[in-house]
């Protein structure tokens, strides 16, 4: 069985994460969402992988050349759709197959309830289903679907993973799947509503932050790197090829740290926390709850809670970020968020930065001793 | 410069083969052609690349030999394209290399009645062998014989009808023997073998190897000799294309990595101590590899005041300065015919020779004291981009080491810094460069070979005519070239130099040339002055170096994809230059 899975768009509710790669690409748990629906798919022998790749498309495949499996990649040069993006992959369709969203978390068990039905929709209940395609179920069949409804009817969403007939292309009018579906229903033929075990999508960058959660929930404890004797280890810790971790430094997990970090002496990181690659975190500085991502450093005496923090950012001595909830503006509306700093790649913070609640863009520079409290900071900008 | 690849086993050999050749096409891809042991020799050659021959081949059996050709002797066509037989359709032969004294033995070849159906150096070989071959002779001792009458570089594969076995020669040029389960493989690298295993056996000069079904004898001369069999580690994986449009776009998204592997692996500590000593360094190496060079000369002459010459390797064997310290070779494949004879030499007037390489195994890592190898991966694409900086990586350790490891932090951030290059936008400048006739590169200090870098690059993939000058030089007559079809690319970035090169950019400004100008992005003053304002991060001046060059990189890459060239094998190019 072929599957494809679309990972061309940008995730524009997500950035400023979605600067430098698509939201298929944002490392939750140290592993790029698209490779949990990669190896979902694997678990279920399906080895024969389409990927759909437009928006950063260089840092897609470069990911997908790491992984040990023959995948396929087609390009969509603008990103006007899925049903759109489904349809470069048209002449490489061979017969039944699945497609899946690949910025979105879905387990194998999940996969394993669809694959082998024909014309299907894995669907799942949201307290926000507007943000979805909402359906309607009657006697196990879909009844309507609807892409982002003002007023929804229903709070099952489809999650987007569909088991299609090879002659699905027929069906599509519009540029959403969600639109060919509703056209094949009106055209009377049956399709199943599968509800999911378990599916996450994070719609704003704070939903990160509870992915990443759910995702070290089954983490397996790994020593590669060397840990101090008079460091304390907690619960499952999974310590990455060249990591040092100083003396007193207290861990406890579910935590993931990858290859060649320095963390600590005297430093300690709180539960569910991913620091990825080549990131240093200096004495006396707190983390928890939080995902840093790859060469990021941070000085001493920090309190990283709640937050997510990107590549290569620098970090100065007694930052601190709060929880805190509050309103802010993304596409024009006012969504509430919980959460203590978001910020994307390549941020410098002065010393004595303080941010509450305050999105962070890329590339933005602190001069120090400043507060955030929610707020959205845009890319390259010089906070003085 | 050419392509071999052989098979013995219980596969069919001639898809086998096919697969295999299509990968070392970098080596050449005028013409190509398989010969297989059936029932009888069976042999197929075609014009053209072998990567766009659809046909499918009628060869049988479990022996084969195959070669993709780069012409030297004779014009690419279906009659010079190996496999060359002899005239009783017995044996066929493959090789890399030259055979210098083709035309005497020829000569005398002709005279003994032997009738010669192509016009290249190999065939002589073939006809040799017929004479020793059959008369009690085994294959084995029919190939020992006559390798002493040939003069020149060589890797031969031989097969011939009553032999069960394939046999590999080398002398000067590459020959890697892959080791599988009962079967065995013969390369001019490992890229064709990765797929089957990760075993293998580098050749030394002057080695004669006999491959059956079931083993491997190798002997010098008359006697057996044993050699290490090694484990590569690169994966089949790294030698492929994945999803990416281009070899070339792939390597260049893979140069955060490859630098910061070839630092971590390169360190002080691996270092030999006489690099770290010397008094002064020459360094040797053709094409891209000599602008590192030049760039290593700019960088350590003003960290540490050490004397740096730099030489083109083709011009040092014949006019070399007076030789002492230490001699550096740089060449990617390790096979630079040039470079190899430069080391060689070097030897010869007493200095320490140490080989700057990507290749496990190569032969500068045989010639020279000393390799450092540079941890690129295979690079496929014939413009190198990521052992370039992958050789800058080694260089700008070997600098960090003589200066005490004052600039560790720096290379240890690097690579970030060039990945966020990656994400520049530079379709603007490409708009500007693709309608160009011709294109100027200017910078100043290591900026002056990042220039000559840029625009070897560009016109090596985009076939527009590109010069890389020193900035001050540009008034020296290039000058008179300036028009509004000419973009000139200037690489201002801060420094002593930067002034200087503001009012350059405003004297080329006033004859009427587009200036493209890559900065720093603190820069407040260019983008007023230029036509095209393209800011890199701000970091040291050694990651300066680095980013502008993989911006320029990626710059001709965008150009030659907007003219539609052919950018893994552009015209008349072969990706390692074996002849001299």
């Amino acid at each position: 069985m072929q599957a494809v899975i679309l990972a061309a768009g940008e995730g524009r509710r997500v950035r400023p994460l979605t600067w430098s790669r698509p939201k298929a690409m944002i490392p939750v748990a140290n592993q790029p969402i698209i490779a949990y629906t990669i190896d979902a798919l694997v678990t279920n022998g399906i080895r024969d992988i389409i990927v759909v790749v437009g928006y950063r498309k260089e840092h897609v495949t470069r990911f997908l050349n790491q992984i040990d499996l023959p995948i396929e990649v087609v390009i969509q040069e603008k990103q006007l759709g899925t049903a759109h993006a489904l349809q470069q992959t048209a002449c490489q369709i061979k017969g039944d197959f699945l497609l899946l969203p690949g910025d979105n978390y879905i387990d194998a068990q999940s996969v394993a309830k669809i694959k082998d039905i024909k014309n299907a929709v894995l669907v799942k209940e949201h307290p926000n289903p507007s943000n979805f395609g909402v359906v309607t179920v009657r006697d196990g069949r879909v009844d309507s679907i609807v892409e982002k409804p003002d007023n929804a009817t229903s709070f099952l969403v489809s999650t987007g993973i569909y088991s299609l007939p090879a002659d699905f292309f027929q069906y599509i009018r519009g540029n959403d799947v969600t639109e060919a579906i509703s056209c094949m229903v009106e055209s009377g033929i049956d399709v199943h509503a599968v509800i999911a075990d378990d599916w996450q999508d994070a719609i704003y960058p704070w939903d990160l932050i509870r992915l990443n959660q759910r995702l070290l929930r089954h983490l397996p404890t790994g020593r590669e790197g060397i840990a101090s004797r008079h460091a304390t280890f907690q619960g499952p810790v999974h310590i990455g090829k060249g990591t040092t971790i100083g003396p007193n430094t207290v861990i406890s997990g579910p935590v993931i740290i990858g290859n060649d970090c320095t963390i600590g002496p005297n430093s300690c990181i709180l539960p569910n926390t991913s620091i990825g690659s080549r990131v240093t975190v200096e004495p006396l500085s707190l983390l928890g709850n939080s995902i840093v991502m790859d060469d990021t450093s941070i000085a001493s005496h920090s309190r990283i809670l709640d937050s997510i923090v990107g590549e290569r950012c620098v970090l100065g001595d007694h930052i601190s970020t709060a929880t805190a909830g509050g309103f802010l503006e993304i596409e024009g509306k006012p969504i509430h968020s919980h959460f203590g700093a978001i910020l994307g790649d390549h941020v410098n913070c002065g010393s004595f930065t303080r941010i509450r609640n305050g999105m962070v863009g890329n590339n933005v520079t602190f001069e120090g001793n400043r507060d955030v409290i929610s707020r959205i900071i845009p890319d390259n900008t010089l906070v003085i | 410069m050419c392509g071999i690849v052989g098979y013995i086993g219980r596969r069919q050999a001639a898809p086998l083969i096919l697969d295999g050749l299509k990968k070392l096409e970098y080596r050449g891809y005028d013409s190509f052609g398989i010969a297989t042991l059936g029932c009888d020799l069976e042999i197929e050659k075609h014009k053209g690349r072998i990567s766009e021959y659809s046909g499918a081949l009628q060869l049988q059996g479990n022996i084969g030999i195959g070669h993709t050709r780069w012409a030297t002797h004779g014009i690419p066509n279906d009659i010079n394209a190996h496999p060359h037989v002899d005239c009783t359709n017995r044996i066929a032969v493959v090789h890399n290399g030259i055979v210098e004294n083709f035309a005497e033995l020829k000569k005398a070849l002709t005279a003994r009645g032997h009738t010669f159906r192509s016009q290249t150096d190999t065939e002589v070989v073939v006809h040799l062998v017929e004479e020793q071959y059959g008369k009690g002779t085994d294959l084995l001792s029919a190939v020992r014989k006559i390798l002493p009458a040939l003069k020149g570089s060589y890797a031969l594969l031989i097969i011939a009808v009553g032999s069960d076995c394939i046999i590999a020669a080398r002398n000067g040029s590459p020959l890697v023997l892959g080791i599988g389960d009962n079967e065995y493989f013969a390369a001019s690298d490992m890229t064709p073998v990765l797929d089957y295993t990760d075993r293998a056996v580098f050749l030394e000069d002057g080695d004669i190897a006999c491959m059956t079904k079931n083993g491997i004898e190798i002997y010098q001369d008359t006697c057996r000799v044993n050699r290490p069999v090694e484990l590569i580690d690169w994966s089949p994986e790294e030698g492929r294309k994945g999803g990416f449009a281009h070899y070339m776009l792939k390597e260049i998204y893979e140069q955060p990595q490859a630098f910061f592997n070839t630092l971590r692996t390169v360190d002080k500590h691996t270092l030999p101590s006489f690099v770290c000593k010397f008094p002064s360094v020459t360094l040797v190496a053709c094409g891209s590899s000599y602008h590192t060079g030049l760039i290593f000369k700019y960088l350590l002459e003003e960290s540490c005041g050490v004397p740096v010459f730099v030489d083109v390797a083709s011009e040092f064997r014949y006019f070399h300065p007076p030789l002492e310290g230490l001699v550096i070779g740089i060449t990617q494949s390790g096979e630079t015919a040039d470079t190899l004879t430069a080391l060689k030499l070097a030897q010869k007037h007493n200095c320490q020779t140490l080989a700057i390489t990507n290749v496990l195994g190569s032969s500068a890592s045989r010639v020279a004291d000393a390799t450092l190898f540079m941890r690129a991966g295979p690079e496929i694409s014939v413009a190198a981009t990521k052992s370039f900086i992958a050789q800058l990586a080694v260089l700008m350790q070997i600098i960090d080491a003589r200066c005490d490891g004052r600039f560790e932090n720096v290379l240890h951030r690097a690579h970030q810094a060039i990945e966020e290059v990656l994400l520049i936008d530079l379709s603007p400048a490409v708009e500007l460069c693709r309608n160009a006739q011709s294109i100027f590169y200017i910078g100043r200090g290591p900026f002056y070979p990042v220039a000559l870098e840029g625009a070897l690059k560009m016109k090596e993939i985009s076939y527009i005519h590109a010069e890389g000058y020193a900035a001050g030089e540009l008034k020296h007559g290039p000058f008179a070239l300036l028009s509004p079809d000419t973009p000139v690319i200037a690489m201002c970035m801060p420094g002593e130099t930067y002034a200087v090169m503001v009012s350059n950019i405003k004297e080329i400004k006033a004859r009427g040339a587009p200036v493209i100008a890559f900065g720093n992005e603190d820069d407040v003053e260019l983008s007023d002055v230029v036509d095209l304002f393209i800011s890199l991060p701000q970091a040291h001046s050694f990651v300066d170096v680095l980013t502008s060059i993989v911006a320029l990189q990626i710059l001709a890459y965008r150009t030659a994809v907007a003219l539609g060239r052919d950018i893994d094998k552009p015209r008349n190019l072969a990706k390692s230059v074996t002849v001299e």
